[in-house]
């Protein structure tokens, strides 16, 4: 059975991406989101297996918006996918509990050797 | 960038950036040559407004964005927002991948704005060219990534910021 993935981006560009990186692969896009707000309001209709979060996203953030989507759903798994990749954005993300960091741009490898540990 | 890493250094960061991510995103090699731009171009500018007072322009052919918007889009041909939408997600990706090196070199956290588009050839005020790299593609289409830095008279206190 296909591992339901939520997308959370507003680029369009990543969106393909990562529809290419997962073709024929046990994943399967479930959502998109464009904006924080729109994921932690469609996160209980989905149910996600696992969620990949843009950080820098119009209105609020992608940290703020995974911080609020553990709190209500502590069992959900998060990955960022950012291009930030400072100390401080890999600590904060750390410490609110996503599971795992991916840097833009990505190759198709490293999505799912991140997204595999991220479900272990 | 350049009071805390060397011009070449900088340049060395740039160039390894804008390959990586031309190649992933949109699957073109583009090489470092001296290929001059043909009249019809776009500009694609983005200016850094934390950690440095600098800012990068990508100036290119038309016709080389557009076959890598299609190429990334995955479609036949590109309308003018594709374009436009393409450019901007570009260089928004090319800079986050520039600032973590920058980081990892100097320890300095830079942030950027939103990247604006234009139709052909676009100068910011203010600001003066530092270096240019000029690159082409198998179909001899050229881009030119370029380099400003704050003009002399507000220099100084550009660099006294970083």
């Amino acid at each position: 059975m296909s591992k339901r993935i939520m997308v959370v981006d507003d680029s369009r560009l990543v969106r393909v991406q990562l529809e290419d990186a997962l073709k024929g692969t046990e994943y399967e896009i479930a959502a998109y989101c464009r904006s924080g707000e729109d994921a932690i309001e469609q996160y209980d209709a989905v149910k996600p297996d696992l969620v990949t979060m843009d950080i820098i996203m119009q209105g609020i953030d992608g940290l703020d918006a995974a911080e609020i989507i553990l709190k209500n759903h502590p069992d959900a798994r998060i990955v960022m996918v950012s291009s930030l990749a400072y100390d401080d954005t890999f600590e904060r993300a750390k410490a609110i509990g996503a599971k795992g960091f991916i840097d833009k741009p990505f190759h198709q490898e490293q999505l799912l050797n991140i997204f595999e540990q991220a479900l272990a | 960038m350049n009071a805390a890493i060397t011009q070449e250094e900088l340049v060395r960061i740039l160039d390894q950036a804008l390959q990586e991510v031309t190649e992933c995103t949109a699957g073109v090699c583009l090489h470092q040559g001296d290929q001059p731009l043909g009249e019809d171009l776009c500009t694609v500018h983005i200016t850094f407004n934390k950690g440095f007072s600098t800012s990068l322009t990508l100036c290119a052919d038309t016709s080389l964005l557009a076959r890598m918007a299609q190429n990334s889009f995955h479609e036949d041909a590109v309308t003018p927002e594709d374009l436009e939408e393409f450019s901007k997600e570009y260089l928004n990706v090319l800079c986050g991948k520039v600032t973590g090196a920058m980081y990892r070199a100097t320890q300095i956290p830079a942030h950027f704005g939103q990247p604006t588009f234009y139709h052909g050839r676009y100068e910011p005020e203010g600001q003066e060219i530092q270096f240019v790299l000029t690159y082409s593609d198998e179909h001899s289409k050229g881009a030119q990534l370029i380099h400003h830095v704050p003009c002399s008279s507000e220099d100084e206190t550009a660099l006294d910021e970083i």
